[in-house]
């Protein structure tokens, strides 16, 4: 399998007043493609964190951190924007869509980055609705959706560019429970047909349910990284 | 560039009334600049041709001691001239005497000028009426101060060439009308010959109006002032207008722009989640910084196209029609028109673009670019730094 994500010795603390918050304590980790994984633990636990730091949205203050064969520390910004823009897409607890633009432009926003033409932007942004069973609102403004067609919009938006790693913090929060095991099924369809690797940061069993990893984090330590055998759900 | 040109357009037309408040107010303010500095141009431009058509021509041709503004140099400054040997000149010749219009006693400067001229526009094809009597011209802002009307006689008093006063009456032929103020306030026009005759300064003149012909070369006791130099006081009238003009419409521009920069400032730190997540999703800090700078400076754009489409009918009217002043301006001393058509050149509209881009361009800057510092991370929290 191909290890798409490296941890080694991570450790990130921030700044308190005069002393310092350790968010993460040397977690070593690894992740290959397609995998469907997620952080558990309670608040402060640093389950965030990591998903910032492998979305290279942050990075490590000690140990390495590698994304798709690159360092997360040694990369400028506009070389980490270009990882988040061709590889990694986000969703985030409270969905962050755009309120000025429609449905069809919040999802058509990652393509326009990445310069893809109007006609295959098009193609690809109608077929990301239809995953998501959205298709006959891409015309809406956000502030017309539901919660749950909000965060499968931001699902949309995330798989759009077909990346190769999708981080979800907290993405069923704020969300009742059918439409959190709707979201959680569209998410582990795409991550069997389109082989792309989620990782999730929850304290939410629904989503447990669904991963085929779980890996626990407490005060800023891995726990435990268990394989989900078993798993209750299955897309 | 294409994409930040395409967000900033889609956030500020979705961002509603707050876009058109800012809009509106910028504008204004560029109707309002263009439209002072047109109505400026327009006044120049008419001033200076009326000065040339009413008073300087193309130059004039003075004898050396011969000075506009000092009353005292007007005894002295005559001279003799050859009348053949300067087609292109018209000669005036300028004498101090006094009327006594209704019992008053007013003193003036009499002016003789040839009657058969063209150069200037005084009606002095009036001034060949053989009458038994003088005949003479005056401007408009001298009948209302004298109280004299067309017809009308007046008694006339000099000096000639040897000090010994003389009296005769002179009749009012006709009253013109001119904005240029200089040729009317008490002043009186007469035929040059008479003058000369008046004063037995036969031949003889205080200066000449040059024509467009008139190619000046040295004369001893003669001094030749071109048109530039007669017009610079038009020019600095003008532009110290402009100057305070200029304040007004800056101070309005400054509101204009505070708007713009307030709604910037209050962008960045209201739209933190929003910039996380476009850096999330992939966007460089300095590519939101260059959107967050396009977004404030298409209020620029757009207020030129919301501008342009209120204000150029607008402008088109006036330009035709002209806008009327008050008959008191023209008592100021100013040439000035009773109706001004203003001048909206392509140099004032575009000059005014620039500075109305360039300006909104650099008040989105300087808050956007707090951007660049944001870490996403605090950003997509939502957290004010």
């Amino acid at each position: 399998m191909e290890k798409i994500i490296s941890l080694t010795h991570v450790t990130k603390k921030f700044e308190v007043g005069d002393g310092y918050f350790t968010a993460l304590n040397d977690v070593s980790l690894s992740f290959n493609a397609s995998e469907f994984a997620g952080f558990v633990g309670p608040s402060g636990s640093g389950k965030t964190t990591l998903l910032n730091i492998i979305g290279s949205l942050d990075s490590p203050t000690a140990g390495e951190a590698r994304v798709m064969g690159k360092d997360i520390a040694k990369l400028s910004h506009k070389d980490s924007a270009q990882l988040r823009n061709l590889h990694i897409g986000f969703i985030f607890q409270v969905f962050n869509l755009l309120p000025v633009y429609t449905v069809f432009e919040n999802v058509e926003f990652a393509l326009l980055l990445q310069d893809v033409g109007k006609e295959e932007r098009k193609k690809a942004v109608m077929d990301a609705l239809e995953w998501v069973g959205l298709e006959s609102m891409a015309n809406k403004r956000p502030d017309k959706l539901s919660g749950g067609e909000g965060q499968r919009v931001a699902i949309a938006r995330a798989m759009v560019k077909r990346p190769k790693i999708l981080l979800a913090d907290e993405p069923t929060a704020n969300l009742d429970s059918a439409n959190a095991h709707a979201i959680l099924k569209t998410m582990k369809t795409l991550n069997k047909e389109l082989g792309t690797t989620f990782l999730f940061s929850t304290h939410d069993e629904k989503v447990m349910a669904y991963l085929n990893r779980t890996i626990s984090l407490k005060d800023g330590k891995v726990v435990s990284d268990l394989e989900n055998i078993n798993q209750k759900v299955e897309a | 560039m294409k994409l930040a040109f395409t967000l900033a357009y889609k956030n500020l037309i979705g961002a509603g009334l707050r876009t058109w408040l800012n809009v509106g107010i910028l504008a204004f303010a560029f109707i309002l600049i263009i439209f002072y500095n047109g109505l400026l141009d327009g006044w120049n431009q008419q001033a200076r041709l009326d000065t040339i058509n009413w008073e300087i021509g193309y130059g004039e041709l003075r004898t050396e001691n011969y000075d506009p503004l000092d009353p005292f140099s007007i005894q002295d400054a005559h001279r003799v001239y050859k009348a053949e040997k300067f087609p292109q000149l018209t000669p005036i010749l300028i004498r101090q005497a006094t009327i006594y219009p209704h019992g008053r006693m007013l003193s003036i400067a009499l002016k003789g000028i040839p009657s058969d001229q063209t150069q200037l526009r005084l009606p002095t094809s009036y001034l060949s009426t053989e009458m038994d009597v003088i005949p003479a011209i005056i401007g408009k802002r001298m009948a209302d101060g004298a109280k004299l009307k067309e017809g009308e006689e007046v008694l006339l008093r000099w000096r000639d060439k040897n000090g010994t006063f003389d009296a005769r009456s002179i009749t009012i032929v006709k009253i013109f009308d001119s904005d240029v103020g200089s040729i009317d306030s008490g002043q009186i026009w007469i035929s040059l010959e008479q003058l000369q005759s008046l004063t037995g300064l036969k031949e003889e003149a205080t200066y000449f109006v040059a024509n467009e012909e008139y190619s000046h070369q040295r004369l001893n006791n003669w001094t030749f002032v071109n048109q530039e130099e007669l017009l610079q006081n038009i020019n600095e009238i003008i532009a110290s207008k402009k100057i305070s003009g200029s304040i007004m419409y800056l101070m309005l521009l400054a509101i204009a722009l505070l708007a713009i920069f307030d709604t910037q400032v209050l962008s960045v730190f209201r739209r933190q989640k929003e910039i996380g997540t476009y850096v999330a999703m992939g966007m460089t800090p300095s590519q939101v910084v260059v959107l967050f700078t396009m977004e404030g400076s298409m209020y620029s754009f757009l207020a030129m196209l919301v501008g342009g489409l209120v204000g150029l009918p607008i402008f088109t009217y006036l330009a035709m029609k002209g806008i009327s002043f008050p008959d008191v301006t023209q008592d100021m001393g100013v040439t000035m028109a009773s109706r001004i058509f203003p001048v909206f050149g392509i140099q004032l509209i575009l000059g005014t673009m620039v500075l109305v881009i360039v300006s909104a361009t650099i008040v989105s800057f300087l808050p956007a670019k707090k951007i660049a510092y944001m870490n996403p991370v605090e950003a997509l929290k939502g957290k004010l730094q």
